[in-house]
C-alpha cells in the first residue's frame, strides 16, 4: 500500500508479476507501456473503446479487482473476451454527480478503476483523485482524456478484416496504437495490434503484412 | 371433536364480504368461488385496517392465519370448547367483528378447504341466490350481521360434493378447474369419487392434492401466523446525538439486542433496514444485505457508512422520507423538513433522535454453508468498497456482470447487484443459433440507438420479409449525428426470437457495418426502423 520503490528490474516479463510497485499488462501491450501500469498514477486513453479494456485486462488476469464507473455501455462479453475477468469486475454505470467519491471509494477496493468521467474533471478533483491513487496505489484508467495523466493511448489508425461489401463479417481489427506520456514514459511510442483479434483477444500485428488470409466467410 | 384420525382439522374461517370487490366479481370462477378468489387490486392497501379485524379474531383464539386480506382462519377445536360450542363460537365472533363495524360471514368445517366455501355459502345463504347449492348443513341464522354456516365433523365431503369445480385453486387447482369439465367433470362430488390411482396417474400431484380437497381431507395443516412479535429495535437520542459516534456506539449494542431477538425465534434475516430520524424529521433509511452473517460490529459499520453517506453539504440526500418498503412497519410520521439553513456546524441538522434496526424478510435460520470453491472470493477489502458505494448510491447502482445466454450482446450479461445470489435467466454456453460470433463490441448501448440507413438514392434501406435487402446501405446516421458513408457491411442476418411470447417477441435482421471514419456498428431493423445496438471498438 505504500509507495514503492522503483522496481530494480525486469527479468522476464511473463506472467503476473507479483510486483507492489506495477500492475501488470497484456503482453501486447508491453511494448507501448513498459514495466505496466505503474501503482498510484493515471492512464488516460483517447475514447472509450477496447483499448480501455485491453489496458485494465492485464491487471485483471493477474487477480486484480477492476471497477468500472460511469460506464453504462461497457460489454462485458468484450472485456472477457479482451482478457478481464468478469468476476473481479465491478459496475457503476451511473455514479451521479458525486462521481470523484465514488471513484475514491472504490480505489480503497479495487487495484485498478476504469472511467468515463461525466465532464472534464476540476483541478480540484484531479488533485484529490491523485492524493487517493497514492494512498491506495491504484491505478485509474481514464477514457476520453485526462491532465496529467503518466501516460496517455491513442487508437490513430485503425482497419477491419473479413467484412465486405454485403458478405463476411467483423473478424478483427488492426489498430495503431500510440503512447506518450510524462517522465519515463515521455519518449512516444507505437505499435500495431489486433484489437481485437478473430477471438477477440488482444495481440500484437505485423505492421508490414496486409491481412494476408482471406477471411471472406459466408458460411 | 375429531371424528376421525384421518379427518383434517376443525378449521373457523371469517371472511369479510366487502373486502375484494373486485375480485369477488371477476375472479375465475365466478360468483360460485369461496372467500379466496382472486384479490382485489386494493386489497393490500386495505390490509393494514384488516388488521384489526385479525386481532379482533386473536382474541378468540391467538393463532390466526390470514389466508388474504378479508379472509382468516383460525382453529376451532380449543374456542369452542371455551365458549360452549362451534355454533355458539361462530355468533360470537361474528358479533365481535361487527362490533368493529365490519361485517363478516363465518364457516365451519373440516380443513380449509371447505370452510372457506362454508364461508362463501353463508353469503350466498344472506343473499338468497338461488344458484348456489345447497349445503348439507342448515346455515345457522343468527341475529347478527352476517350467518355461519356450520358442516358437521365428517360431512365436508357431501358439503362439496354439489360444488362446481372451478372452486379448486392453489398449485396447478386452476388448469384443473379448466380441464376437469372437459372431461365431463363438473362437480366436486364427481371429481372426489374417481379413484385416488387414477386420478395420480392421470393429474398428478395437483391433482392428487385437489382429489383430497375434494374428498374433504386436507392437504396441509393450518399453518397460524406466529403471534405478531416486533422485531426490530430501536434507541432514541435524548438530547439528540450531533456526532456520528454515540450512533454508531449505540448501534452495536441494538444490533446485538436484534440478532438475540432473531435468535430466540430461530429467525435470519436476509436483509437489515437501517433507519436513522433526525430530530428535525429528516430520516435515512435504507436496506442492507444481512444473510445472517454480519456481527453486531459490522452492523454498527453499516451504521456510520449511512450517516457519513449523508454528507451535509450534498443537496440530493433526501429530505423527504424515503418511501416505506413493503412489508415493513410504517414509517415515523414525519413533519414537512425545514431548510437548510439551521444545519449546525458538525452537520446533522438537529441531530439524530432515533435509530432503529429493522429485519427485514425474516427467514428460518438454517445456518450457511460456504461453497469450497467455484465462487470468485470477494475480499474483505472489496467488499467494504462496494458496500460504501452502496451506501452512497443505493443497492442496485453497484453491480456484477454474470454470463448469460443469448444472442444479442446485451443479452449476454445479466447485470446482478452487488450482494445478491446471480440468478441468471437463462444459462451461458447453450447452443444461441444466429448468436453474433465474437470478437463481441466493447460498446454496447444499454438502450438501442436510433438510426437512419439509406441506400445510394437516399432512400431507406428495407429488408424484406424474406430476409431480402432493398438495397445496399450506403449511409448511415447515428442518432440524428451527420452521415457517414458506409464502406462496409455485412447481413442481413434474421433472427426470430420467442414468437411464442406476445410481450418478450423480437424480429429483426442484423447487420454490421463499417463507416467511413473506421468506426463498425451492429445495426438492426425491427419493423421498418433502424436501431444501434452496439459498436465496435
Amino acid at each position: 500500500m505504500a509507495r514503492p520503490t522503483p522496481l530494480p528490474r525486469w527479468r522476464h516479463d511473463e506472467g503476473p508479476v507479483p510486483d507492489a510497485g506495477m500492475l501488470p499488462v497484456l503482453p501486447a501491450l508491453r511494448g507501448l507501456l513498459p514495466g505496466g501500469l505503474r501503482r498510484g498514477t493515471v492512464v488516460a486513453v483517447g475514447g472509450w473503446g477496447l483499448l480501455c479494456l485491453a489496458a485494465a485486462a492485464g491487471a485483471s488476469a493477474a487477480g486484480a479487482w477492476c471497477a468500472a464507473v460511469g460506464l453504462p455501455q461497457l460489454g462485458a462479453a468484450a472485456a472477457a473476451e479482451a482478457g478481464l475477468d468478469p468476476g473481479r469486475l465491478l459496475l457503476v454505470p451511473d455514479p451521479g454527480v458525486h462521481w470523484p467519491q465514488v471513484v475514491a471509494s472504490l480505489l480503497d477496493g479495487c487495484e485498478l478503476v476504469l472511467l468515463r468521467p461525466p465532464g472534464r474533471p476540476s483541478a480540484q478533483v484531479r488533485t484529490r483523485l491523485a492524493a487517493a491513487l497514492r494512498r491506495c496505489g491504484g491505478v485509474l484508467v481514464a477514457a476520453g482524456g485526462w491532465e496529467g495523466a503518466q501516460a496517455r493511448l491513442f487508437v490513430t489508425r485503425q482497419e477491419w478484416a473479413g467484412i465486405g461489401t454485403g458478405h463476411g463479417r467483423l473478424r478483427a481489427r488492426r489498430v495503431q496504437v500510440v503512447a506518450d506520456g510524462r517522465g519515463g514514459a515521455a519518449r512516444s511510442r507505437m505499435r500495431w495490434l489486433w484489437l481485437p483479434g478473430p477471438d477477440g483477444s488482444v495481440s500484437a500485428a505485423d505492421q508490414l503484412t496486409i491481412p494476408a488470409p482471406d477471411m471472406r466467410d459466408t458460411g | 371433536m375429531t371424528a376421525g384420525g384421518d379427518l383434517p382439522e376443525r378449521v373457523l374461517v371469517v371472511w369479510c364480504p366487502g373486502w375484494p370487490e373486485v375480485g369477488q366479481e371477476t375472479g375465475p370462477a365466478g360468483d360460485d368461488a369461496g372467500p379466496d378468489d382472486g384479490a382485489a387490486p386494493d386489497a393490500g392497501q386495505r390490509a393494514p385496517e384488516f388488521g384489526q379485524v385479525v386481532s379482533v379474531v386473536e382474541g378468540f383464539c391467538p393463532r390466526v392465519e390470514v389466508l388474504r386480506p378479508g379472509a382468516c382462519a383460525i382453529g376451532v377445536r380449543g374456542p369452542a370448547r371455551y365458549f360452549g360450542g362451534e355454533g355458539a363460537l361462530a355468533a360470537k365472533v361474528i358479533d365481535a367483528v361487527a362490533g368493529g363495524g365490519v361485517a363478516c360471514q363465518v364457516g365451519i368445517a373440516d380443513g380449509l378447504f371447505a370452510a372457506r366455501l362454508a364461508a362463501g355459502a353463508a353469503r350466498s345463504a344472506r343473499r338468497g341466490r338461488d344458484a348456489r347449492p345447497a349445503p348439507t348443513a342448515s346455515p345457522v341464522s343468527t341475529a347478527h350481521s352476517g350467518p355461519a354456516t356450520l358442516v358437521a365433523p365428517g360431512r365436508a365431503r357431501e358439503f362439496l360434493a354439489p360444488f362446481p369445480v372451478s372452486v379448486l385453486d392453489g398449485p396447478g387447482g386452476a388448469d384443473l378447474a379448466a380441464l376437469l369439465p372437459r372431461l365431463g367433470i363438473r362437480t366436486l362430488g364427481e371429481f372426489a369419487s374417481l379413484a385416488a390411482t387414477d386420478v395420480v396417474n392421470r393429474f398428478g400431484v395437483p391433482g392428487v392434492i385437489a382429489h383430497r380437497l375434494a374428498r374433504g381431507l386436507d392437504p396441509r395443516p393450518l399453518a397460524p401466523r406466529p403471534p405478531a412479535a416486533d422485531l426490530s429495535v430501536s434507541a432514541e437520542f435524548d438530547p439528540p446525538a450531533g456526532q456520528a459516534e454515540p450512533v454508531v456506539f449505540a448501534a452495536k449494542a441494538l444490533a446485538q439486542r436484534m440478532h438475540d431477538g432473531l435468535a430466540a425465534a430461530g429467525l435470519a434475516c436476509v436483509r437489515v433496514q437501517v433507519q436513522a430520524v433526525w430530530e428535525d424529521g429528516r430520516q435515512l433509511t435504507r436496506l442492507w444485505r444481512h444473510d445472517g452473517l454480519l456481527s453486531a460490529l459490522a452492523v454498527a459499520e453499516r451504521v456510520r457508512w449511512q450517516l457519513a453517506a449523508w454528507q451535509p453539504g450534498q443537496p440530493h440526500p433526501s429530505p423527504p422520507p424515503s418511501p416505506p418498503v413493503a412489508g415493513k412497519p410504517p414509517a415515523v410520521q414525519i413533519p414537512a423538513p425545514r431548510g437548510a439553513a439551521e444545519r449546525t456546524t458538525d452537520g446533522y441538522p438537529g441531530g439524530i433522535a432515533l435509530l432503529r434496526l429493522i429485519p427485514d424478510q425474516l427467514v428460518r435460520d438454517r445456518g450457511r454453508q460456504l461453497g469450497l470453491w467455484g465462487d470468485a472470493v470477494v475480499t474483505d477489502r472489496v467488499a467494504r468498497a462496494a458496500v460504501r458505494v452502496q451506501a452512497m448510491l443505493g443497492h442496485d447502482a453497484v453491480t456484477r456482470p454474470v454470463p448469460a445466454g443469448g444472442r444479442s450482446p446485451d443479452e449476454q450479461v445479466t447485470l446482478v447487484p452487488y450482494g445478491d445470489g446471480s440468478d441468471r435467466m437463462l444459462p451461458p454456453g447453450g447452443p444461441w443459433p444466429g448468436r453474433i460470433p465474437p470478437p463481441s463490441p466493447a460498446t454496447v448501448y444499454p438502450s438501442p440507438l436510433p438510426a437512419r440507413i439509406a441506400d445510394g438514392s437516399g432512400a431507406a434501406v428495407a429488408v424484406s420479409g424474406r430476409g431480402l435487402v432493398s438495397a445496399p446501405p450506403a449511409r448511415m446516421s447515428a442518432d440524428g449525428a451527420p452521415w457517414l458513408a458506409v464502406t462496409a457491411w455485412a447481413g442481413p442476418w434474421p433472427v426470430t426470437e420467442r414468437w411464442w411470447h406476445p410481450g418478450a417477441a423480437r424480429r429483426r435482421a442484423r447487420f454490421q457495418l463499417v463507416t467511413e471514419d473506421g468506426a463498425a456498428w451492429l445495426v438492426a431493423v425491427q419493423e421498418g426502423s433502424w436501431l444501434i445496438e452496439a459498436r465496435y471498438d
